[in-house]
């Protein structure tokens, strides 16, 4: 039996079909490990073991009885705390919510319930989505398990560490200026951050309206498929839920990427910021390897960084600051001081720059579609620079900017983070895969064929995985 | 950290005007910063950029009409 910590979806849903796995026996070890490792971690803020040994033995009876109900039947996972889940508070990681009870479920959680998964319990976050790791807070940080001294990234911090922690196989973040695919590159996962209007926001407690995305996360590219497969689809009651039917992702999973058009926008980390040599490196080998396994690879050119981080994050803080302008004004000490910073630049947006950025966020939209009229995807950093110590505030407020992944949200088109290696450090470093509008298939296609050649992602191999977690875990 | 006093008194104004009177009494520095950040203009947009062209989302009154 391979080690339960790191199987994968994928395996798992195996194992459970041919009856060789119980989802009790499994989330029971998942539960064990958590127990035994998240002190390390810091990932979950709340686990659900009663709810989830429940959920695994109604699996359980059904699987029995030969009743399958799709891929994650069965199959543990975790939540993001800006989830709702009946009963329970979204916290979202703050001190002002702790009083908080959701009173239904989030879509995305009612789809998992449907089909079959089992919520391991809920898991750490930069308060609010924005603004970590803070230590002003009711609960910890989330730490990287790779070094639990470093960042995990954030702001879905606690999903990245849950799964590079071997602490659940699928786990549901939030990304509006790259929160999924940041602690994706961190923690040395797969986060994607599908196109604008894949999956519902509803019960998903907002940052930024425009530029908010639900997205997956996981240690392989197949499980991040067949995640994203189960969430997506038409919400009636999110109005900015698309309603196409959700593309087959795992039908043309594993052709490969030849004849595939690939675009590098290299400028982002060469010309228009400094990036660390390693992330850079990184992606240079990934491109090669793309190159050998059949694709096309030209640099390409789009508007500097600057002018897309400026679009971003104007939007970003008129937004947030609407939705928190009430708490900043009467009790702005409960608030971590770094999320409080980050919103409150929304006080002095003018209506007419919000709109501008909204404007400039059109044509930059534009100008993507243009420069995607002759590719397939593009490929460039996911972070400039490798997981910085968690304690060092001003080294973490370089991270905020010092990326590539804010550009996708402006365009609302899918971007997916995967693993390009480590560095010298033993720290994750990434790149993002990134498409057309509803154009996941091809991203999922492009990242298993690259992850499958350069076996970049954790796997049950102990030399994949954290090495202080698996020295920990050992340990005991 | 400086107090309140410290700060520049448009910055003051803008901010009392926004209801964050009580930040800025608590937090006079953060209340500074996000003034900097909120108040800086935006970079050149690209070449052949109409600045009239509709904000990106575009509204759609049907797309509220899908749960009766």
């Amino acid at each position: 039996m391979t080690d339960l910590a790191y199987l994968t979806v994928a395996e798992g849903a195996a194992l459970l079909r041919a009856k060789k796995l119980s989802p009790v026996e499994w989330t029971r070890a998942l539960l064990d490990r958590i127990a035994t490792v998240d002190g390390h971690t810091n990932a979950f803020l709340t686990v659900t073991a009663d709810k989830a040994l429940a959920q695994a033995k109604a699996a359980e009876t059904e699987i029995t009885k030969g009743r399958s109900r799709g891929p994650m039947h069965g199959v543990p996972y975790a939540a993001k705390d800006i989830f709702d889940v009946e009963g329970m508070a979204t916290t979202c990681h703050s001190k002002i919510r702790q009083a908080h009870r959701a009173t239904s479920d989030a879509f995305v959680i009612k789809k998992l319930n449907e089909a079959g998964a089992v919520l391991l319990g809920k898991v750490a976050l930069h308060e609010f989505a924005t603004g970590g790791p803070a230590f002003d807070l009711p609960w910890p940080p989330a730490r990287n398990p790779w070094n639990r001294d470093h960042h995990p990234g954030g702001s879905s911090s606690g999903s990245g560490a849950a799964l590079a922690a071997g602490l659940a196989p699928a786990a549901l973040g939030t990304d509006t200026g790259g929160s999924v695919r940041n602690p994706a590159t961190c923690c040395g996962i797969i986060g994607l951050k599908p196109t604008y209007g894949a999956i519902s926001l509803n019960g998903v407690f907002p940052l930024t309206h425009s530029l908010d995305h639900v997205g997956p996360m996981t240690r392989t590219v197949e499980d991040n498929a067949i995640f994203f497969h189960t969430i997506a689809g038409h919400d009636p009651d999110d109005p900015t839920s698309t309603t196409r039917a959700a593309a087959d992702t795992l039908k043309d999973l594993k052709t490969g990427v030849k004849g595939l058009r690939i675009g590098l926008i290299e400028h982002f980390y060469t010309e228009d910021a400094a990036a660390d040599p390693e992330q850079v490196r990184g992606i240079e080998q990934a491109a090669d390897v793309l190159r050998k396994l059949g694709a096309s690879v030209k640099t390409i050119r789009l508007s500097p960084l600057s002018l897309w981080t400026d679009c971003n994050r104007t939007i970003h803080a008129a937004e947030a600051y609407a939705i928190h302008e009430r708490d900043l004004q009467t009790r702005p000490e409960d608030f971590a001081s770094l999320t409080r910073n980050r919103i409150l630049a929304g006080g002095f947006v003018s209506a007419a720059k919000y709109i501008k950025a909204q404007q400039l966020r059109a044509a930059l939209c534009r100008e993507f579609a243009e420069a995607m009229r002759d590719l397939d995807a593009v490929i460039t950093l996911s972070s400039l620079l490798l997981p910085c110590r968690i304690d060092d505030q001003a080294a973490v407020l370089k991270t905020y900017d010092q990326q590539c992944r804010l550009v996708f949200n402006v365009t609302g088109t899918p971007a997916i983070s995967v693993p390009t290696g480590l560095s010298a450090s033993g720290l994750p470093l990434a790149m993002q895969i990134a498409g057309r509008a509803f154009d996941e298939p091809v991203i999922f296609r492009i990242a298993q064929a690259y992850c499958e050649a350069a076996k970049t992602c954790i796997s049950d191999d102990p030399n994949s995985q954290p090495r202080i977690v698996a020295a920990k875990a050992a340990a005991e | 950290m400086s107090d309140a006093s410290d700060i520049p008194e448009s910055t003051r104004l803008l901010a009392e005007q926004a209801g964050l009177a009580k930040a800025l009494k608590l937090f006079p520095d953060g209340v500074k910063a996000a003034a900097e950040r909120g108040l800086k203009p935006l970079g050149d947009p690209p070449k052949g950029h109409v600045p009239t062209a509709s904000p990106a989302p575009v509204f759609d009154p049907a797309a509220f009409e899908g749960k009766k």
